[in-house]
């Protein structure tokens, strides 16, 4: 039995691997775009923070 | 609108509406991309020749379509800030590479996945599918570019240019299904009139297109902002920006 068989107790059958591995592979690279942009958000401003303190010593 | 654009290219300006905008792209976004999930994924009926598989299509054309809107936004933001030495531009044209490279990624990998079954296999070497790989290609190479210098200034002139010398892959992408003798099919916009699609399958494609739209949006608009905290590190509002928070 293939993969796509054995998957196919899912929704959409016997294509069922093959959209719910498309759809999988874009949520987790969209959500990887948003983490990226959340941990460079902190990165930056906790960078920023850093230097500027340092400044004022 | 031309005072608007010039105070626009004010760091501190840009920070601000970059600031603002955000919330009017990541809510129609969220909104858009339910509506369009549950239409396409669930009330969409199934296609009559491939079955449920074309469900694809409602993540693979909307991402290839902001492979080449991304990547043409790209290269007029870099070209107007190589003639206009606006920065705010370079800014704009560097934040928005990594999302598309991302977009073109989704839509080679969905592409292929949906070919597996349909077409028998992963990949072909067709006009197509080539030159959208050499779009991600020339994505990468501006991204690795532009990281290369340690001056912004440089590294935006550099990548810039090449952005704008790859721009002549666009029409090749959208017209190699018309001038060579593809496996990949024709465009489903072809004519707006008559789309060839029923109204069922064709509405949730486009509200999907749209979220994408509103996607890359957000994405941008949130790199964008920081990417001007960087460069403007020694002016005195982004110190009050980051010391404030």
């Amino acid at each position: 039995m293939t993969l796509a068989e054995t998957l196919s107790f899912l929704p959409y059958g016997k294509y069922a691997l093959y959209i719910w591995l498309s759809y999988g592979i874009t949520f987790i690279l969209i959500v990887g775009l948003f983490v990226r942009a959340s941990i460079n958000y902190k990165k930056i401003r906790s960078q920023l923070k850093n230097k500027y303190s340092r400044e004022n010593d | 609108m031309w005072k608007w654009i010039q105070k626009l290219a004010s760091p501190k300006v840009f920070y601000e509406t970059t600031n603002k905008l955000i919330p009017w792209f990541f809510w129609p976004f969220i909104v858009l991309i339910i509506i369009g999930l549950y239409w396409g994924l669930v009330l969409a009926p199934a296609d009559y020749q491939q079955g449920e598989s074309f469900r694809i299509i409602y993540i693979h054309v909307p991402s290839a379509w902001m492979s080449m809107f991304v990547y043409f936004i790209m290269a007029m933001a870099g070209g107007i800030g190589l003639i206009w030495q606006i920065k705010m531009a370079e800014v704009v044209a560097k934040v928005s590479a990594p999302i598309g490279a991302t977009f073109t990624l989704i839509a080679l990998s969905t592409g292929a996945i949906w070919g597996k079954p349909m077409w028998g296999t992963w990949w072909v070497w067709d006009a197509r599918l080539t030159s959208e790989l050499i779009l991600l290609f020339l994505y990468l190479a501006y991204i690795s570019l532009n990281n290369a210098f340690d001056n912004p200034k440089t590294a935006a002139k550099a990548s810039s240019i090449l952005a704008i010398v790859g721009l002549v892959n666009l029409p090749i992408i959208h017209y190699s299904v018309k001038w060579w003798n593809t496996l990949h099919q024709g465009s489903i916009f072809n004519d707006i009139s008559n789309p060839s699609m029923h109204p069922d399958m064709l509405w949730p494609l486009l509200i999907m297109v749209f979220a994408f739209q509103f996607l890359y949006g957000v994405l941008a608009l949130v790199n964008a902002r920081d990417e001007v905290l960087v460069r403007e590190q020694n002016s005195r509002w982004v110190r009050t920006v980051v010391m404030g928070e």
